[in-house]
């Protein structure tokens, strides 16, 4: 089943990605034929039953919430590439 | 000291009989590296001066006799396990100057013991695909034959201990990416069941399906790494509250009665014959052993690709949205808020993660969640009841790692389809949150190796340690000729 570029499209908006027209055609072929593959699953005619899942985490056992020392601002800023003692982002609001 | 496939546990009497000091082993390893590592790419960082501060305090707890069993020991780990100070990049652009400002409980773990850390090794980048040709920094190659792929993404990590480049290593498997790489480049690696060890500081694919685990010489030196490595951690809610036993216990027992299952579709189309009559060679032997050899089925396996791509995928989809180029990672261009964002994600991100991304968006989407993701989660259920009815007659299931050996890097390039069908031998054991080690039972007329992979029941991997280190002893293993 080829993919519509609708349909790519749709999907970099809610992947937040971009690609150029050349790439658009490229990924458009490979998820034509990923697409393909996942739809085998189709045939399978058993549904999902949420009640059967054992759930893994047991909230009983979330630890209490006590405040502890959190990593230091300076650390953690380290990684970004652009700070001022914050995050520094280009204006959301003109 | 010669370091070919050393064993930990050699290393350790040589460690403690002081025939060698802790700075002196890791100073081989490092010499080795240097010569070596040039033609193999496994390593993305190795970490010479951090690895003598290491060794010094290895070797002050030799020296006052409070020893452990990696006390001293060099070992590699996958480059997407944080290391507090040490660069993480996932072999991403994404995170190429990234540096954790704290340890993964893995590594807490490990530091524990007085482990000496010889470098962070490549994989297929975010650990996405199993040929490590999609890292951004080292596209690792295959010890036994360098046109060819380590297999992934733990590439780096196999390739490195196979290579004798470190005695062991940490890896991570998503669906199979320890024990595919294992099988390609001969060396033993085991996927604990899931919940076994902590996943805190490994950063996220599939949270569902990622564990962490030990690639070694042997299944001896996996049970000494995953004593070291696995508990419940107050840092990871999935990590099970269960008793974590001695995983050497069953070392060197007999095999007597073990019953061992053989699910026919695991032995059929799309199986390389090579392989088939490799494993079923080493099944024959097992039952010379005194192994019982069970007939069953698996009818699920051929939805098994379609179930695990779509289940992994829209899990990877909502883990790589926190790299917006913001707070840590590549940062792009961009006017606006927006901009920035889908600029620097376009760019930070290879191909093939990207595609995933796509995909998994796609299988979570409005008009598409009930026909993909739901199906896929009831499929997964069917996997595990299936599972267990074979448990209900047999002790561990046997089956080939990989339908191919390790083929010549670039033939899968162009194909996604054909690279995520390569993994239908190992990703029902990630749904079903099974334990499952890869251990070698052959060597193709061009000689490489061939991996068959024990499962056990969930938490039961003192029964497959035991399965594989029954089978290596008999067998003689071949090192790569570098």
């Amino acid at each position: 089943m080829a993919v519509e570029l609708k349909t790519i499209e749709h999907l970099c908006e809610l992947s937040k990605l971009d690609y150029d027209e050349n790439g658009m055609k490229k990924v458009m072929g490979e998820m034509s034929d990923i697409i393909d593959l996942m739809d085998e699953i189709k045939s399978f005619d058993l549904n999902y039953d949420d009640t059967k899942d054992g759930n893994e985490i047991r909230f009983c056992d979330t630890r209490e919430d006590v405040p502890e020392e959190s990593f230091p601002t300076e650390k953690l800023l380290s990684n970004a590439e652009n700070t001022d003692g914050c995050y520094v982002v280009p204006k959301v609001v003109e | 000291m010669d370091l070919t496939r050393a064993k930990i546990r050699d290393l350790r009497k040589a460690l403690d009989t002081k025939e060698i000091s802790a700075a002196e082993l890791c100073g081989e390893y490092f010499k080795k590296i240097d010569e070596k590592d040039g033609n193999v790419l496994s390593y993305i960082t190795v970490t010479k001066d951090k690895a003598l501060k290491d060794a010094e305090n290895a070797q002050k707890l030799i020296d006052e006799g409070r020893v452990s069993a990696l006390t001293g020991i060099p070992l590699a780990i996958k480059d997407n396990i944080c290391i507090d100070g040490v660069k993480t990049t996932c072999a991403s652009k994404m995170l190429e100057n990234f540096v954790p400002p704290y340890n993964a409980t893995v590594i807490e773990k490990l530091n524990e013991q007085g482990y000496v850390l010889l470098g962070k090794t490549s994989m297929d980048e975010f650990a996405m695909g199993g040929s490590t040709q999609t890292s951004a920094f080292a596209k690792t190659k295959n010890p036994y034959d360098l046109e060819r792929v380590p297999g992934g993404s733990s590439g780096g990590s196999a390739a490195a201990v196979s290579a004798s480049l470190a005695p062991a290593a940490l890896g991570s498997d998503t669906g199979g990416s320890i024990r595919q790489p294992s099988s390609f480049c001969g060396v033993t690696g085991i996927k604990p069941t899931y919940g076994r060890v902590s996943r805190y500081g490994l950063v996220a694919f599939a949270s569902s399906l990622d564990q962490i685990g030990p690639i070694c010489s042997d299944a001896r030196d996996c049970a000494v790494m995953l004593n070291a490595i696995c508990g419940h951690d107050r840092h990871d809610a999935t990590s099970a509250r269960v008793d974590t036993p001695d995983f050497t216990e069953k070392l060197g027992q007999p095999i007597n009665g073990m019953k061992v299952a053989l699910p026919k579709e695991f032995y059929e189309q799309g199986i390389d014959n090579v392989i088939k009559t490799a494993v079923m060679n080493a099944a024959h032997e097992l039952e010379k052993q005194g192994a019982i050899l069970v007939d069953c089925s698996m009818p699920s396996l051929k939805y098994a690709i379609p179930a695990y791509y779509l289940i992994a995928c829209a899990e990877a989809a909502s883990n790589l949205s926190r790299f917006d180029g913001i707070k840590y990672g590549f940062r792009g261009e961009g006017r606006t808020f927006e901009e920035l964002i889908r600029d620097s994600r376009s760019k930070g991100f290879g191909e093939e993660v990207k595609r995933r991304i796509l995909l998994g968006n796609y299988a979570l989407s409005s008009g598409y969640y009930d026909a993909y993701y739901k199906k896929a989660l009831a499929l997964k259920q069917e996997i595990i009841r299936q599972y267990d009815k074979i448990f209900e007659q047999a002790d561990v299931i046997l089956t080939p790692t990989a339908p191919t050996p390790a083929y010549k890097i670039g033939e899968q390039d162009n194909d996604p389809v054909k690279m995520y069908q390569a993994d239908i031998c190992t990703v029902t054991v990630n749904i079903a949150k099974l334990p499952g080690i890869s251990t070698t039972c052959g060597y193709t007329e061009n000689g490489l190796p061939i991996g068959m992979s024990f499962i056990g029941k969930r938490f039961d991997e003192q029964t497959i340690l035991q399965a594989a280190d029954a089978w290596e002893q008999g067998f003689q293993t071949v090192a790569p000729k570098l």
